[in-house]
């Protein structure tokens, strides 16, 4: 207990300093997913929607794919990014690995499917014969799957949290293709859950609890940012967010 | 007056299995056209291919613009596309307010923001349904719903109208509501309409003409009267209910007059068919007259010797069943039942204008 307890002071500390290490650590994690979980979205949102919508030759095998990308384990991702990205790989010459690059590419290749999959799922449960309707009420194609992907739009923010959530709490791939790297004494490739593995390993676990707590409490903002969206209320009803709680604060100051 | 849109040697296949052979069917501008026919035989298939949203295996259509199914570029499709509008058996609304439902269509068509929430609201207010327009759809009832896809579709003022069992998921008074704003709107506005329903008592009161597809073979089109005095086959008549669907035979015939023969009965009846066809016969209840007292067998044509089996008061009417040596039903007032005291057992005289009989060839 006394662990958790001093950890949780530390973190309170480290952010409340600012500490740079840690600052910038944060920050690069965030980074790194942002920019994953958008590729992710620009390219799984149209795969699903694709393999929702429409019957082509591949099809079952791409679906395939996709479900099995969905319990990707992130070890093997990791290892598989490697072997292409490794001096003599397929993808060598790029020079990638241990860079930032080399782990947003391996969470891509994590979020990816989580969204294809999620949002397939998504589209497959609205009702086809309202594509036709807008079709017969003058959409074009595409303006026809874009109205089924707004119909859907809860369940796609739901893609979106699964593939956020799944990769910035991975460690497995973001520790071997980035390597958890310190460059002139600054972090180049130290992501908040690789930094942890490696200060549990060196036995500094009050540091380690404060770098978990900062990604557990980053983690559920951001998640409970996000679902306020999808619920509708953050977007539609601001006013509502922001008198519901101050209302909250209030009652809790009268109590 | 040419057609408005035409259909010609229009077939149809699913899987290897031929679901609509239309030889020929004219839409003429202004009318309500009913598609009726039992479940499954091929009409929401027929609406879908006019509406472009699936191409036939093989025939031809050609629209009020002169463009033609079969030689239609891409951008013609969809200018062609853009001048109809289709509703469905439920309402199909987006998750969005009432409002922007209506609004859908004419957004899709480019039309800027202000000039479509004018166009939006002023169909909401003609439609009775300004109240709901900035609810979300999906708090709707089945009725107001499906009244905004009707909105929703009458707002991009169609040429054509395509309305695919719009009452199906409604209730009763849903459907009448439902069904006066259609006919309201398609009269007021000029529309084209084609209107499909497997029940034909739903269109009888606002169709012009129906065209009855059963099995995807279209097998008559014509007024609603004309239909149900002389359906075209057997199976059109049992399709619209007709009662004293009988089996018979020619047996002679001379100048489109023939003598046939029912249950070995002989009846005389207008028909062109050679002697020694078999027949259907329909003869509509409401056309045979009852006569009091008994009738010497065969002394009379189409006067038959006539035993009561039962006797059932339908509202104001009371439908008396005969057996003249084959059922027929015959349909009285009130009045007349007392006065003539028709009661089951009691033997009259049934009496058919030879007009009143509709003989059809026999298809099954």
């Amino acid at each position: 207990m006394g662990d958790i307890w001093n950890g949780l002071v530390q973190a309170l500390k480290l952010i409340v300093r600012l500490d740079p290490y840690v600052m910038k650590i944060t920050l690069f994690t965030l980074y790194v997913c942002a920019i994953a979980t958008a590729a992710g979205m620009l390219m799984g949102i149209p795969l699903g929607a694709a393999l929702a919508v429409y019957r082509f030759r591949g099809r079952k095998l791409l679906v395939t794919l996709v479900n099995a990308g969905m319990g990707l384990p992130p070890v093997v991702v990791g290892l598989f990014v490697y072997m292409f990205l490794k001096r003599r790989g397929p993808l060598g010459f790029l020079g990638w690995l241990y860079t930032p690059r080399a782990i947003i590419l391996a969470e891509i290749v994590l979020a990816m499917p989580l969204i294809a999959g999620i949002t397939m799922a998504a589209l497959q449960n609205v009702d086809p014969k309202l594509r036709m309707q807008a079709r017969s009420l003058g959409a074009s194609e595409a303006g026809s799957v874009l109205t089924l992907l707004r119909e859907s739009r809860l369940s796609l923010l739901a893609a979106v949290i699964a593939g956020f959530g799944g990769i910035i709490s991975e460690v497995g791939a973001a520790m071997m293709v980035g390597g958890n790297l310190l460059v002139n004494g600054e972090p180049y490739t130290r992501t908040l859950t690789t930094a942890t593995v490696l200060e549990v390993s060196k036995g500094n676990s009050e540091q380690a609890i404060a770098l978990g707590i900062i990604l557990l409490g980053m983690t559920l903002l951001l998640v409970w940012v996000m679902t306020l969206i999808q619920q509708g209320t953050l977007l539609s009803h601001p006013a509502r967010v922001a008198r519901h709680l101050f209302s909250r604060r209030r009652g809790g100051a009268a109590a | 007056m040419s057609a408005f849109l035409s259909v010609a040697g229009l077939r149809h296949f699913y899987q290897g299995r031929k679901v609509l052979d239309v030889e020929s069917l004219e839409v003429m501008e202004g009318e309500i056209l009913a598609v009726v026919g039992p479940n499954g035989s091929g009409k929401s298939t027929l609406l879908r291919i006019i509406n472009l949203l699936e191409r036939p295996s093989s025939g031809d259509i050609s629209f009020w613009d002169g463009s033609r199914l079969s030689s239609m570029g891409r951008g013609e499709r969809r200018g062609l596309s853009r001048q109809m509008a289709m509703i469905f058996q439920e309402p199909l609304l987006f998750k969005r307010s009432v409002r922007a439902n209506v609004e859908y269509g004419l957004k899709a068509r480019g039309v800027k923001k202000e000039e479509r929430r004018r166009m939006a609201d002023e169909m909401l207010v003609r439609m009775d349904l300004s109240r709901f327009a900035d609810r979300a759809a999906a708090t709707l009832s089945g009725g107001e719903a499906q009244k905004t896809a009707l909105a929703r579709a009458m707002v991009l003022r169609p040429r054509l109208l395509l309305l695919d069992e719009p009452l199906v998921s409604l209730d009763a008074p849903s459907r009448k509501d439902m069904l006066a704003y259609i006919s309201g709107l398609v009269r007021e506005m000029g529309v084209t309409a084609l209107y499909v329903s497997h029940d034909y008592h739903e269109v009888l009161e606002i169709a012009d003409r129906l065209a009855v597809l059963i099995d995807g073979r279209l097998l008559q089109t014509g007024t609603p009267g004309e239909v149900f005095a002389k359906p075209a086959a057997d199976v059109v008549a049992e399709f619209l209910g007709a009662e004293n669907l009988l089996e018979g035979k020619v047996a002679e015939s001379r100048e489109g007059v023939a003598r046939l023969e029912v249950a070995g009965v002989e009846m005389e009846a207008l028909c062109e068919l050679p002697p020694g066809s078999r027949v259907k016969v329909l003869i509509h209840p409401e056309e045979v007259a009852l006569l009091p007292g008994e009738m010497e067998a065969g002394s009379v044509r189409n006067r038959l010797r006539a035993q009561v089996t039962e006797v059932r008061a339908q509202g104001a009417l009371v439908k008396v069943g005969l057996d003249c040596g084959f059922p027929l039903v015959a349909y009285i007032t009130r009045d007349s039942r007392e006065e003539m005291g028709i009661d089951a057992g009691a033997v009259i005289t049934a009496a058919v204008k030879a007009t009143a009989i509709h003989v059809m060839p026999f298809s099954t």
